[in-house]
């Protein structure tokens, strides 16, 4: 048993239906994961960007070296440095949370690109109109640059949202309950994985496809202009 | 728009035939294995059962024991594979070896699915705990009067039953994959402890900075009885034969001052020697 | 142990994660022509095929999908009577390969339809059949739009190798984790790892690079 779950082993229908509350806790725990994760992602991603934006080259060319080093290095190694080196240093972090930063790590690589893209898509002409308005360039970002990236950066972003949800097995190494786990766990007691790891294929399938339909459904309803400001 | 190109065709059946090659029909008996003249054996990388050094030399009572048994049947090369413990019986089960030497528990759940030799070794648990013992825990039974504490296992190990049966809540057990990660488990307090056999845990203690195995330690009472372990050698389902023949082997051996030269060696007590002869498998086996 | 006693067997895991990312990436690339073109076939059996495969693999994660075929598979196959018991490194490359290849079908889907309608239509007119459009017109044209994105995927199969370390097949990752764990020594070893990947990384950035240039050779002027 599980999670105070009893299984029943005495035919496969009745072994999946026992073991679905099982899983199900699990995916509760990635849904977590994919969510912390996703907003350290946006966060480190932010910073990374305005770094690598920046005019010197001595804070944008070390920013940009960092980025392609997270982005070409699996998360599966970064996970394990995060895990057991960071503790050689005094900073030991509970396994849910040294997840969800690996996640985030990788994955501000990526999003630092997007909002660099994004912001670099809105045209010359609105600059240009903002500098004729005379409006400072803190309120030209605020209020002219950033509600016109937004909507060219929603749909990227949801795309790496669905990414992290798919790279969160990854964290069972480090001990995380999540739903690859749970059913793994469940496999190695009845030696039967074949019913745990099919449900959670499923599981994952579902998850995927309302994950995109909520992306896609996000996009339609952001104006493709520019959000408004009132 | 038009049909699947040839050469995607022929790749695909191709490699679709390499996989029904590359997987062997059975498990290999006994003939099969001399005429091929080498035995694949599996451990787990477990500190005095059965490990592999850096240099991919095989050690620990099982490996040990098992290459004087495979010297005395014939068997002329052993190819080891270290794997998950969790990974040994399903292994098994695929043909990924043809025996396992990591001295695993004889219990009823695990001969339903796979056959073992007789009793190698027997042991009693152990807790490795952080430098000092901070948290003074002497048992298992003290993760279940202190919901604080946390306990590690490792995955596919039989103390996650016992820490049931003993009433500790799942959501304080925290399964590793392997057993030395153990070690900076409990030593970053990420658990409080690991519960284990005792010699796997004075292994690690040795092996690990920050960590000791806990004193004064007494056995876990389940159903009434003090747990206590056997361990032997592991077959896959339906290889009587080559259980059989390893039986032969081993109980001569067991009667030799050499076998108890290897299992004392590696830390097993007098009484873990006495204690592997008191049973046999198909009492084990039958739950008794 | 001084950190270059680690590296004959790193060097080892290596050489085997370099096999694993190239073995998997030509089966992805094969698998992304054969479902990508069948995503855009008139046959709606192979239409649906070539859906269901690129759903299914593009959304299931690649650890439950190489968990599933090492762990479930040779279960399945008890079931119905055949063996499939896959050796760790065809359940690696399978794993690998089709998971890619999914991501890749996508790739050149799209990149055939971004092919000027004007091509076809300047086909048909020389009467070519609609195989010698396929392979003669399209498929050459859509290479070069594809290639940046292949040296995406390509990066991400070499980074996504480190999951086959979980079915104890021993590539760097595998390597690196046994010396740790009899060692202890973390931060030598997974800064010593970090630092291969990213080597191999550029390595094969730069490779998919040159392919990059010698595809574009085949660009329609002007386009």
């Amino acid at each position: 048993m599980l999670f105070g779950f009893e299984w029943d082993l005495s035919n496969p229908l009745a072994f999946a239906i026992s073991i679905l509350p099982i899983l199900l806790i699990g995916m509760w725990v990635t849904i977590q994961a994919t969510v912390v994760g996703f907003f350290v992602a946006l966060v480190l991603g932010l910073i990374f960007a305005i770094l690598k934006s920046a005019p010197s080259r001595f804070i944008a060319w070390p920013a940009r070296l960092v980025t392609e080093f997270i982005r070409d290095t699996p998360l599966l190694v970064q996970l394990f440095f995060l895990y057991y080196v960071l503790p050689e240093y005094g900073i030991v972090l509970p396994a849910f949370m040294t997840g969800a930063l690996a996640l985030g790590l990788q994955y501000s690589a990526y999003t630092s690109e997007v909002y660099r893209a994004g912001i670099e898509a809105v045209g010359r002409d609105q600059h240009e109109a903002a500098r004729a308005l005379n409006l400072p360039s803190a309120r030209t970002f605020t209020h002219i640059v950033v509600p016109q990236a937004i909507p060219r950066i929603v749909p990227a972003m949801g795309n790496y949202l669905v990414s992290i949800m798919k790279d969160v097995p990854v964290l069972s190494v480090v001990t995380v309950l999540e739903m690859l786990n749970v059913a793994k766990i469940i496999g190695d007691r009845t030696f039967n994985y074949l019913i745990p790891l099919s449900m959670v294929g499923g599981l994952y399938l579902i998850m995927t496809l309302v994950a995109s339909a909520g992306v896609r459904l996000l996009d339609r309803y952001l104006p493709k202009q520019g959000l408004p400001l009132k | 728009m038009t049909k699947i190109p040839q050469f995607a065709v022929s790749t695909l059946s191709a490699i679709a035939l390499a996989a029904m090659a590359a997987s062997a029909a059975n498990a290999a008996s006994l003939e099969d294995i001399k005429k091929a003249g080498v035995i694949r054996i599996a451990v787990a990388n477990e500190i005095p059962y059965g490990y592999v050094d850096p240099n991919g030399k095989a050690l620990g009572a099982g490996p040990d024991v098992a290459k004087k048994l495979m010297e005395t049947l014939g068997v002329g090369k052993i190819e080891w594979v270290t794997t998950n413990f969790s990974s040994l019986i399903p292994g098994l089960k695929a043909d990924r070896f043809d025996m396992v030497a990591a001295e695993m528990a004889i219990l009823p759940d695990r001969c339903k699915q796979v056959l073992f030799s007789e009793p190698n070794t027997s042991y009693g648990e152990g807790l490795l705990v952080a430098a000092g013992n901070p948290k003074d825990i002497h048992t298992y039974k003290d993760f279940a009067s202190n919901p604080k504490l946390k306990v590690a296992i490792m995955a596919g190990a039989d103390q996650l039953e016992m820490m049931q049966r003993l009433g500790v809540p799942d959501a304080n057990v925290v399964t590793i994959a392997s057993n030395a990660d153990a070690i900076s488990t409990v030593g970053t307090g990420r658990a409080d402890a690991y519960a284990a056999t005792s010699l796997t845990a004075s292994g690690l203690a040795q092996q690990g900075k920050g960590v000791e195995v806990a004193a004064k330690f007494t056995d876990p009472v389940v159903d009434g009885k003090a747990v206590r372990s056997w361990g032997g050698f592991t077959f896959a389902s339906g290889n009587e034969e080559l259980r059989d023949a390893v039986n032969g082997a081993l109980a001569e051996f067991k009667k030799t001052p050499e076998w108890n030269e290897i299992v004392t060696g590696y830390g097993f007590t007098e009484a873990d020697v006495e204690g592997s002869k008191a049973t046999d498998t198909a009492a084990l086996c039958g739950g008794a | 142990m001084h950190w270059t006693e680690y590296l004959p067997s790193l060097m080892q895991g290596a050489w085997v994660t370099v096999q694993l990312t190239l073995y998997s990436t030509l089966l992805g690339a094969a698998a992304a022509f054969v479902f990508g073109i069948g995503k855009l076939s008139r046959n709606w059996a192979l239409r649906g095929v070539s859906i269901a495969y690129i759903e299914v693999f593009r959304g299931t994660s690649l650890l439950v999908q190489l968990f599933w075929l090492y762990f479930a598979l040779p279960l399945a196959g008890n079931a119905i009577g055949i063996d499939l018991r896959l050796p760790p490194v065809l359940a690696g490359v399978l794993a690998l390969g089709l998971n890619i290849g999914a991501y890749g079908a996508e790739v050149v889907r799209g990149a055939i339809q971004a092919v000027h309608s004007d091509q076809h239509e300047a086909a048909r007119a020389l009467n070519f059949t609609e195989r010698q459009t396929l392979f003669r017109i399209t498929i050459p044209q859509a290479i070069p739009e594809m290639m940046p994105s292949f040296g995406n995927l390509a990066v991400q199969n070499l980074k996504d190798t480190a999951l086959v370390s979980l079915i104890s097949l021993g590539d760097l990752t595998f390597r690196a984790e046994q010396i740790r764990n009899f060692t202890q020594e973390s931060t030598t070893i997974y800064t010593m790892l970090l630092f291969m990947y990213f080597g191999m990384a550029l390595v094969v950035t730069a490779i998919m690079r040159l392919l990059e240039r010698f595809a574009g050779r085949w660009r329609v002027a002007g386009s």
